[in-house]
């Protein structure tokens, strides 16, 4: 039988590049998926972790109990500790020659050991005395310039350096390196700028000891509330700390690879099981000449095996370009970081294996078909009767079993809010939808096809019989679109949802875009209207601040601000407390130090005048709110200590050159103030959002690609078995246009109900996705892409139309007299 | 022994009794080149009278498929030309080709006749709708009465038996009342008293509506149905035999040798 199997490729690979394409791109979309997750997990790493990562061990401990110098010398002198690296940290002014103002500096210290400094220049080196500073891009300082450097001690005096800028570091890829300025110095000189002792320790492996060994003597030697980790743990750690939740990530990352392999596995089935009952006759034939069924069975699944196996290696190799190509594209320079790629073996070994062996499993159930199959059935015309589809009762059991306990997990997971309850639950159901399908599809189609019929004339008639007389061929190239179309919209209406979600966390978490704020000197009262003008600037808000006497007889810092003013400006008010009249917005600690219950009226004084607001005790970490005027009475020329603006979004691009122009502009007027903007965090992460979203819908595209080339294979299957009923019709009298509308309002019929289904289905999973994955976060806003959800449903039926093109013109070809010469 | 009436083949045909329905100067068809070539048709010249039922008959092979395939524009011919009352065939593009055949002509084959998808109905309206026209609903009555299909209009062809299957045919090539029904082997596929059934259908629409119809058959006792036998051989005419019975008719095929 090698010879048959031999036989066959040759002469039917032009047959098999359909089959073959099916499996090289599902393939590579597997090993795409693995490869890009291995490259993003590894660049963030890089990025955000990029300090810790060479660290063979990390060490914590909270800012009550700092190491001291004694710890540090301790842990250097252990056997396998090769160098110790105290991080020290502090904030400075600094002001850069030729630039108005100065700007917040936030300074850490360069280690000591060259193993332990993770820092990448891009100009310049790393500071290697006092006096010498290394700043990273946002600084906008130039190798040589001399920045004048401004500390504030805890007694608030103000002390003033000098430090030369020896180079500039490369914080690409780092989501907060837009937020402000940092620099690089050497332990000695962050020290001398006001750092304290420090809560952090990378740990380097001296020669010859594994990070494992240096893990546990550290642990050893220092008490039992210091955190030791390994470098890479405390990375991820990092990374964690900054996009959020980790588990929520890891959660989504699983939740894509788990969609990946299914896909991939149904539509290679789907598109296999297509292909072969293209040749029950041909298989049929062999038996006819003699060959057993195991051999015909042994024949299949040998082609099978071929097949599987090469386009899984081209698929593998297409796989790690895609992910390399897109790499390229996106580049370390954006928010979702992605340099090279790293690929790890099991993404190879998951490409060939899921391949090869799902091409297999797929070819079993038509090899044991095909060896069913009379050997006269060869020989037999092909039945013109409409084939009865088999009551499939198994399958309809099987679909419930999977899909009513799939639904409750994923109820559960939606009320739990708990992903790794809902993910099972959705592989559970969608693998019941899938056998639910097959059922469902026909007469969907068949009822689609009375409607198509009333409007669409003889040809939409025909095509809506045309289309359920195969129920079971059809149902398996609708599936197979309904699978892509379902995860595509899925994915499409799950990341809207994980957007809105992350957009309004976002907003509620950094409410002014930008934040402009003075802690000595008051801003100047025009600052305001001169923001204004600034390009990009829409709305502002003044607040203004002075000390009063609290109840306690003690000072306190108060800040006022008008609310409605303000809640024009800011993006949420879901973590500021805005006060309303008569009322002032107390913190925890006040509340609690005054011993001022909610709703208890509260007395704030200054020289005798004296106002009476009623507390409102709020749990948000903000500081002491009430109304302008009540601190004006206490306070007439209360100053303005902060401007909060709200930035135009007719161009989110130009936002952050938005906050560079208020940097100048407020270092101008107020050259003590600092500005924050936030917008640029904000900006980085709708990226990061953006670019995922592209990127997966993109590979899901591919899985609808796939599809349409299994519709595409149904109806080119069609036409060959309906060649004498197509020259009867021609015969009759239908034109050659007819015949090819006849075949697009047929795959019209399959493509656009399986769209339809596919948008409800994979819409509703999206949602309870976004619910599942999200309700561990916070509040979800569920959101549905109307517009983009109406263009899956277009697109994929138009795509099927073109799907028809082939088959019609080789339909349109068939010559009336076919039908008479049978 | 009755001698056979016989033209001799290249010669004029013979005149026709009434108007001519179809008619074929020079027809030659062509299959392959060279040494392989079959020349399938070899120089017919035929005419078929409207308002009469011709039977074309000879041996296997000889060509009345083929004869068949191009007086009903199905296929073209290599050469010569075929005239469907004033129409010429051979000047006409395939679109013009298709909407003459569903309006003015009528065709019953010998399987395969219907479309499964559709019911008994739906198939005899088929050609009419596809050219977008209305059947006159009297006459669409009285051909099924005359055809007996009115209890099964709602069946699909698989609920149908084969006689009851090429009745359903017949009704969908009288519908558009066109100029010429055309036959392949109509019976072939029938037992005998299926089939004498079928042949009584298509005689009396002849007789009673002035129908023009030509089938090929290669059974004798079918061709005696007609008012006229066309003998083929090797491609070229080789006989033409007038009111014809079994017996004539079988005469005439073995005087072909076939
Ligand atoms: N498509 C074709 N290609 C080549 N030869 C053909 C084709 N169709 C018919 N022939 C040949 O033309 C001749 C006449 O065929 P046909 O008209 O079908 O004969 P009949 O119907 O009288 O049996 C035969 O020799 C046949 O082999
Ligand atoms: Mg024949």
């Amino acid at each position: 039988m090698r010879t048959v199997v031999l036989a066959q490729l040759r002469t039917h690979a032009a047959r098999l590049i359909a089959s073959t394409l099916a499996v090289v791109i599902a393939v590579g979309f597997v090993v795409a998926t693995l490869v890009l997750n291995e490259t993003s997990r590894s660049t963030v790493l890089d990025t955000v972790g990029a300090r810790y990562v060479d660290a063979a061990a990390v060490a914590s401990t909270t800012l009550d109990h700092p190491f001291t110098d004694d710890d540090v010398a301790a842990l250097a002198d252990l056997g396998s500790v090769g160098a110790v690296a105290p991080s020290y940290e502090t904030g400075v002014q600094a002001s850069v020659p030729g630039r108005p103002g100065s700007q917040y500096l936030l300074v850490e210290s360069v280690a000591d050991a060259p193993q332990l400094r993770w820092q990448e220049l891009s100009a310049g080196r790393l500071p290697k005395a006092t006096g010498e500073v290394a700043v990273s891009d946002r600084a906008r300082a130039e190798v040589g310039d001399v920045l004048s450097v401004s500390v504030y001690d805890a007694e608030g005096e103000e002390t003033t350096a000098e430090a030369t800028v020896t180079g500039i570091v490369d914080l690409q890829g780092d989501p907060e390196a837009g937020l402000y300025g940092r620099g690089f110095v050497t332990e000695e000189q962050a020290q001398a700028w006001g750092a304290v002792d420090p809560v952090q320790l990378r740990i380097a492996a001296g020669p010859g000891f594994s990070a494992d060994q240096v893990r546990t003597d550290v642990a050893a030697a220092v008490p039992g509330d210091v955190v030791v980790r390994s470098g890479e743990e405390q990375a991820e750690k990092a990374a964690a700390d900054l996009m959020g939740n980790s588990t929520a990530l890891a959660a989504v990352l699983l939740v894509f690879g788990t969609v990946a392999v299914v896909v991939a596995g149904l539509v290679i089935a789907n598109t296999f099981a297509v292909l072969l009952a293209q040749r029950t006759r041909e298989l049929a034939l062999l038996r006819c000449v003699g060959a057993t069924a195991r051999q015909v069975r042994r024949s299949v699944l040998g082609e099978a095996l071929a097949t599987g196996l090469v386009s899984s290696a081209v698929g593998v190799a297409l796989g790690i370009g895609l992910a390399a190509g897109v790499s390229t594209l996106v580049g370390s320079n954006s928010a979702i970081p992605l340099s090279g790629v790293t690929v790890p073996l099991y993404a190879v070994l998951a490409g060939l294996g899921v391949g090869t062996v799902v091409t297999v499993l797929a070819a079993l159930a038509p090899a044991r078909a095909a060896t069913k199959v009379a050997p006269l059935a060869a020989l037999r015309p092909v039945d013109s009767a409409p084939l009865r589809s088999r009551p499939g009762l198994l399958r309809l059991v099987l679909g419930l079993l999977l899909v009513v306990p799939g639904v409750l997990l994923l109820a559960a997971g939606v009320v739990t809010a708990s992903v790794l309850v809902a993910l099972p639950g959705g592989v559970l159901s969608f693998l019941g939808v899938v056998l639910l399908a097959q059922r469902a599809v026909p007469p969907v189609v068949a009822a689609a096809g009375r409607l198509a019929g009333r409007f669409g004339g003889v040809p939409a008639r025909l095509a809506a019989g045309n289309a359920t007389r195969n129920p079971r061929r059809t149902a398996a190239t609708a599936t197979a679109l309904l699978i892509g179309v379902t995860l595509t919209s899925a994915f499409v209406v799950g990341a809207a949802s994980t957007k809105a979600t992350a957009q309004a966390g976002l907003d509620a978490e950094f409410p002014t875009d930008v934040l402009v704020r003075s802690y000595d000197a008051d801003l100047p009262d025009s600052l305001s209207r001169t923001l204004l003008d600034v390009d990009g600037v829409q709305r502002a808000a003044g607040v203004i601040g002075g000390d009063v006497t609290g109840p306690d007889g003690e000072p306190v810092f108060v800040q006022a601000v008008d609310p409605t003013e303000a809640a024009t400006v800011l993006r949420s008010t879901d973590k500021v407390d805005l006060p309303s009249t008569g009322v002032a917005v107390l913190p925890e600690w006040a509340a609690e130090s005054w011993s001022v219950q909610d709703g208890a009226p509260v007395t704030f004084a200054v020289d005798g005048r004296t106002v009476t607001l009623q507390a409102q005790v709020t749990g948000l970490e903000q500081g002491l709110l009430m109304e302008p005027d009540a601190l004006r009475s206490l306070l007439p020329d209360a100053g303005t200590s902060e401007l909060w603006l709200l930035l135009d979004d007719a161009d989110p691009d130009g936002q952050v050159g938005t906050v560079d122009d208020v940097t100048d502009v407020v270092a101008e007027a107020a050259p003590e103030a600092q500005v924050t903007g936030v917008v640029t965090m904000r900006d980085q992460l709708n990226k990061v959002l953006d670019i995922l979203l592209l990127v997966v819908t993109g590979l899901l595209g591919v899985a609808v690609v796939i599809a349409l080339i299994g519709v595409g294979n149904t109806l080119a299957l069609s036409v060959v078995e309906r060649r004498q009923e197509n020259g009867l019709l021609r015969a009759l009298g239908l034109t050659r246009g007819q015949l090819r509308g006849l075949l697009a309002w047929e795959a019209a019929l399959v493509a656009g109900v399986a769209a339809v289904l596919g948008v409800l289905i994979g819409g509703a999973y999206g949602l309870i996705g976004a619910a599942s994955v999200l309700g561990e976060l916070g509040p979800i806003v569920l959101d549905v892409p109307w517009l983009q959800v109406a263009a899956i449903v277009v697109v994929a039926t138009l795509a099927g139309l073109l799907a028809s093109v082939l088959p019609a013109r080789r339909a349109a070809r068939t010559s009336p007299v076919a039908a008479i010469a049978a | 022994m009755s001698v056979p009436v016989m033209t001799v083949p290249g010669e004029p045909p013979a005149p026709a009794r009434t108007t001519a329905a179809v008619r074929a100067t020079g027809l030659r068809k062509t299959y392959g080149s060279g040494e392989t070539a079959v020349h399938a048709l070899a120089g017919v010249d035929v005419t078929f009278a409207a308002g009469e039922f011709t039977a074309i008959m000879g041996p296997s092979g000889s060509g009345k498929s083929t004869l068949m395939h191009c007086l009903a524009g199905l296929d073209t011919a290599t050469a010569g030309e075929v005239w469907l009352g004033d129409t010429a065939l051979t000047s006409l593009r395939d679109d013009q080709l298709t909407t003459l055949r569903r309006q003015r002509i009528g065709f019953v084959f010998q399987s395969f006749n219907l479309l499964p998808v559709l019911d008994a109905r739906e198939n005899i309206v088929l050609p009419m709708q596809l050219g977008g026209l209305r059947p006159d609903p009297a006459w669409f009555d009285a051909v099924v009465a005359r055809l007996g299909l009115r209890e099964r209009l709602r069946h699909r062809p698989h609920e149908l038996s084969g006689g009851q299957q090429q009745r359903v045919a017949i009704a969908r090539a009288l519908l558009p009342r066109p100029d010429v029904v055309f036959a392949d082997e109509p019976t072939g596929n029938l037992d005998s008293r299926s089939g004498a059934e079928v042949l009584g259908l298509l005689r009396s629409s002849v007789k009673e509506t002035g129908q023009t119809v030509v089938m090929v058959t290669h059974d004798p006792s079918a061709a005696a149905y007609a008012d006229r036998v066309v003998l083929l051989a090797d491609g070229r005419l080789a006989g033409d035999l007038a009111d014809p019975t079994a017996e004539s008719v079988l005469d005439a095929l073995r005087g072909l040798g076939g």
